[in-house]
């Protein structure tokens, strides 16, 4: 497929990076030449260096017969100008990232099949994350029968230190499986032998009635957040405050900056605007951090949300996630007392690569510190796994398959469970075995 | 700011309210009633030359500034309340200066209390004047000034803007003469609905026009001693309404007409008013329980809670004889007032809505120091410049209440038989809210007459002051003003 991606950004490199390694036939064009030069030496893809936004550009560089236009450029009139002009050289998909929420649901009159914004992407992760506890993530798949559960083991954890092979034998009475362990940037695929060490970031499947017993021996938390503390005035900050107060979370957003107060103040008319440093401890106790559920830090800088995030760890507040631009120190600094990270263009690329799948793989998921996938996809006729139990499967040791849906039923497999066609496998994998798992499809 | 500017503006207004004199010399001669006549074309003679001269021999100021524009709305609605004594001098249906200023301030202010004790003695001119004037200065004479005549050239905008009450005019075009015709456009649309309305009750044409006038305005003139008392249950109901329209903003009624359905929903103030209005009325019915029968009993609670609130004035009952508690809560009514916008007095709901939320954000100011907030009504944000001015104009307008009875009690002191302090603090909340009646000796079963000479003035400024919303009148005695 040759795919077209408009701005080598932080999403738009992501995206080309992800879609390179599965085979595809990538085109970057970037209008700032040193970006453009970046994108060259690291994606393995063509980059141009050009204004996306104009149909010459795109016939230039031999776009007609593109399958897929992602426009993700910083500039709403850039990615709306070149979905014009993709719709001009009939490339049949495309994919905006638009910011102006007035704009959206104009584009999508215009013929682009999927608009999307990362800051409400990330908002909507947010929210989600407030919304189930302390976990990092929560995913839902096969229409939510199945549930893909994050978080970090504490090192007072009773499973600290054994294998997953002993652990099957003493946690029992519910269906689990732990699908992978991403330990110091590093994802193991599990296996019986995996071990669980503390900081360790976890994921794990489990039946949807059994979220309970997951969040209890994960030692954690299930209670939604009733108060929320956002730290930063972003517009990932804003737009999340604004989502979660609309859900009735009462929410504080603290900021430093006396103007952007007075904005935030303006237009969010159910949070508390307060003006202050995050890292100011009297200020910090005295808007009640120590009895808040979630803290959120989301300034546009790492440093400074990793360290809000742990002083209001210190200071006693439920979970705390940070924001991350840099993603890849997300899976080094695993440990160090973050329940969950977010990080807005992994929020938008994993919508944007569950747009790009659809067919044969029904979602994926991709993790801020991890490059594994998780993926849903469904066993055709012509596959060769059918009729054939996990065990016989042979999956790669990058590969595992942690849920199936069957008609209305969905479950944790085991490695004596025989794959039927029609199924909905649900497989996490590195990016190696990406291949693998879709030819299970057929 | 030199008086000359001013001069000319008064002069066009003057002028426009001559004109408007001579609809009741039109309504003399319908009626026959001859010996009216030469007096009231005299009054409007001699207010169109003078107003005419002033226009003419003072030049067009050009562009006003926002003083100016204040400084001059505080003056021509000094010179109208004084030009408009001359029908009823020059006819002889009131005698001396003193009282016809007091009727005539009461009429343009739409206060609606009276030095006469039974309008049903006067002629139909004079009774006409009387209900016209609180027509004309009810939707404001300066904005029917700009939407008939362009007499006011560019400075139009700072004077509408001095005279329209409320803390932020509403613009419904581009320009504001435009606005200032649709104004009148609902205002007359409304006026000759209810005279329609009325007609088919028993009321006779003129009194459903004059009453009409006087309802929509929120002036509260009857042609009769017992007021709206004295007709139907059917014509109270009416009348009701028609006060909680006047009471209500008029540019909300042109938006609910032309294209906005949830114009009226959508409107906090009006939540507020209606809210008040209906809670003052649940108050005096479950008050007065059992002592008519229920459906009178709860007419005559909203007819009173509506009439005191929007500053209209009509009586139905005699509320100077009610519990304690009731005669409090009338007078709290009067210092309310309907909605900003709107033909009502007083402080209105809408700047009594924006007090309350800016005094909740200073409660949480204080829970939360580092806080940043912002007061709004509604979900609508409102600029501090614009909570500040409320917070001003409401310090202004206790200010002006306080000093007012201070005032008005040392002549009341002074005079023989004393004004007790219940008439006293009544008629002066009734006049700076205009709203008529008061309590006590001025209450619906009175009127203003025995009041002493110097009182009378007291109010009738009060009533000025309290239309024009204080600052226009309060900008002519600023020193700085003048210097240059």
């Amino acid at each position: 497929m040759r795919i077209v991606i408009v701005g080598a950004g932080a999403v738009g490199s992501y995206l080309a990076e992800k879609l390179s390694y599965e085979g595809q036939d990538v085109v970057v064009i970037e209008s700032d030449p040193e970006r453009a030069a970046v994108a060259q030496s690291e994606i393995d893809c063509l980059v141009i260096n050009g204004n996306g936004a104009s149909a010459e550009t795109l016939k230039s560089a031999g776009l007609d017969d593109a399958d897929l236009l992602i426009a993700v450029s910083s500039s709403d009139a850039v990615n709306v100008l070149a979905c014009a002009a993709g719709t001009k050289l009939q490339i049949p998909r495309k994919v905006a990232r638009v910011e102006d929420p007035q704009l959206k649901a104009e584009v999508e009159a215009l013929g682009v099949d999927l608009v999307i914004d990362p800051g409400e992407a990330a908002a909507r992760e947010l929210l989600q994350l407030a919304r189930s506890g302390d976990i990092a993530e929560r995913i839902d798949f096969a229409n939510g029968e199945l549930v893909l559960l994050g978080a970090y083991v504490d090192s007072r954890a009773p499973f600290v230190g054994r294998s997953l092979a002993d652990l099957r034998d003493t946690v029992v009475g519910w269906d689990w499986l732990v699908v992978a362990v991403i330990r110091h940037g590093e994802t193991i695929i599990a296996r019986g032998g995996t071990t669980m060490e503390a900081g360790d970031h976890v994921l794990m499947m489990a039946k949807k009635e059994s979220t309970e017993e997951a969040y209890r021996w994960l030692g954690l938390s299930s209670r939604p957040a009733e108060t929320a503390i956002v730290i930063g005035g972003t517009r990932v900050a804003r737009l999340t405050a604004q989502l979660l107060a609309s859900k009735g979370i009462r929410t504080t957003i603290i900021d430093s900056d006396m103007d952007r107060c007075r904005v935030m103040a303006r237009e969010l008319p159910e949070v508390l605007t307060v003006c202050g440093d995050a890292t100011d401890i009297r200020l910090m106790r005295s808007e009640g951090v120590a009895t808040t559920d979630t803290v959120m830090a989301l300034t546009g800088w790492d440093s400074e949300n990793v360290l809000a995030a742990l002083v209001a760890k210190s200071l006693g507040a439920g979970e705390v996630i940070a924001r991350f631009t840099n993603t890849d120190l997300i899976g080094l600094l695993s440990g160090i007392g973050l329940d969950a990270t977010v990080s807005s263009r992994l929020s938008a690329a994993n919508e944007i690569l569950r747009f790009v799948r659809r067919g044969v793989i029904h979602s994926v998921v991709t993790f801020s510190d991890s490059d594994a996938e998780a993926i849903e996809l469904e066993v055709g006729p012509g596959s060769g796994a059918i009729g054939r139990t996990l065990a016989d499967l042979k999956l790669p040791h990058s590969l595992i398959i942690g849920g199936i849906q069957r008609g209305a039923e969905a479950f944790v497999p085991r490695g004596t469970t025989t794959i039927e066609v029609g199924d909905h496998i649900i497989a996490i994998a590195l990016p190696e075995a990406i291949g693998a798992a879709e030819k299970l499809s057929g | 700011m030199s008086l000359r500017h001013l001069l000319h503006v008064v002069g066009a207004v003057l002028g426009a309210i001559g004109v408007a004199m001579l609809t009741p010399a039109i309504v003399t001669i319908i009626y026959g009633e001859w010996s009216d006549l030469p007096g009231l074309l005299g009054a409007a003679a001699l207010t169109t030359i003078i107003g005419f001269a002033l226009w003419r021999g003072f030049d067009r100021p050009g562009e006003l500034s926002p003083r100016e524009g204040f400084a001059a709305v505080g003056l021509a609605w000094i010179a109208i309340s004084i030009f408009g004594t001359l029908p009823y001098l020059l006819t002889g249906a009131i005698d001396n200066p003193t009282d016809a200023f007091f009727e005539s301030a009461a009429g343009f202010t739409t206060t609606g209390a009276s030095i006469i004790p039974d309008p049903g003695t006067l002629s139909h001119g004079i009774a006409f004047w009387r209900s016209f004037t609180q027509w004309i200065g009810g939707m404001g004479i300066i904005v029917l000034s700009i939407a008939v005549l362009p007499l006011l050239g560019m400075g139009a905008v700072q004077l509408a803007r001095a005279e329209a009450p409320g803390p932020m005019p509403d613009r419904l075009t581009p320009r504001f003469s435009e606005t200032a015709k649709r104004l009148w456009l609902v205002y007359v649309v409304l006026t000759l609905a209810q005279v329609l309305i009325l007609w088919v009750g028993d009321m006779s044409l003129f009194e459903s026009v004059v009453h009409s006038f006087t309802t929509l305005s929120t002036g509260g003139f009857s042609t009769n001693a017992g007021s709206i008392g004295a007709y139907s249950a059917y014509t109270q109901w009416v009348v009701i309404v028609f006060m909680l329209l006047g009471g209500t903003s008029f540019a909300l009624h042109y938006r609910f007409v032309r294209r906005d359905r949830k114009a009226y929903l959508k409107s906090p103030g009006l939540r507020v008013y209606l809210g008040i209005a209906i809670a003052a009325a649940a108050m005096i019915a479950i008050a007065n329980r059992g002592v008519s029968g229920t459906a009178d009993s709860i007419r005559e609670a909203m007819f009173t809670s509506v009439t005191i609130l929007t500053g209209t004035g009509f009586t139905t009952s005699d509320f100077a004889q009610w519990i304690p508690a009731l005669q409090v809560m009338i007078v709290g009514l009067m210092f309310i007032g309907g909605m900003a916008g709107s033909t009502s007095g007083a402080i209105k709901a809408d700047r009594i809505q924006i007090l309350y939320e800016a005094s909740r954000v200073d409660v949480r100011r204080l829970i939360h120091p580092r806080g940043v907030f912002v007061t709004r009504v509604g979900r609508e944000p409102l600029p501090d410049l614009v909570v500040e001015a409320v917070q001003t104009f409401f310090l202004l307008y206790m200010f002006a209440f306080m000093t007012g009875t201070f005032l008005f009690a040392i002549f009341g002191s002074i005079a023989e038989p004393n004004v007790g302090i219940v008439t006293t603090v009544s008629a002066v909340a009734s006049a700076i809210g205009n709203v008529g009646p008061g309590l006590g000796d001025v209450g619906p079963a009175g009127n203003y007459l025995a009041i002493p000479w110097a009182g009378k003035y007291i109010l009738a400024s009060l009533m000025i002051v309290g239309r024009l919303e204080i600052l226009p009148i309060v900008i002519l005695f600023n020193r700085e003003v003048w210097r240059r």
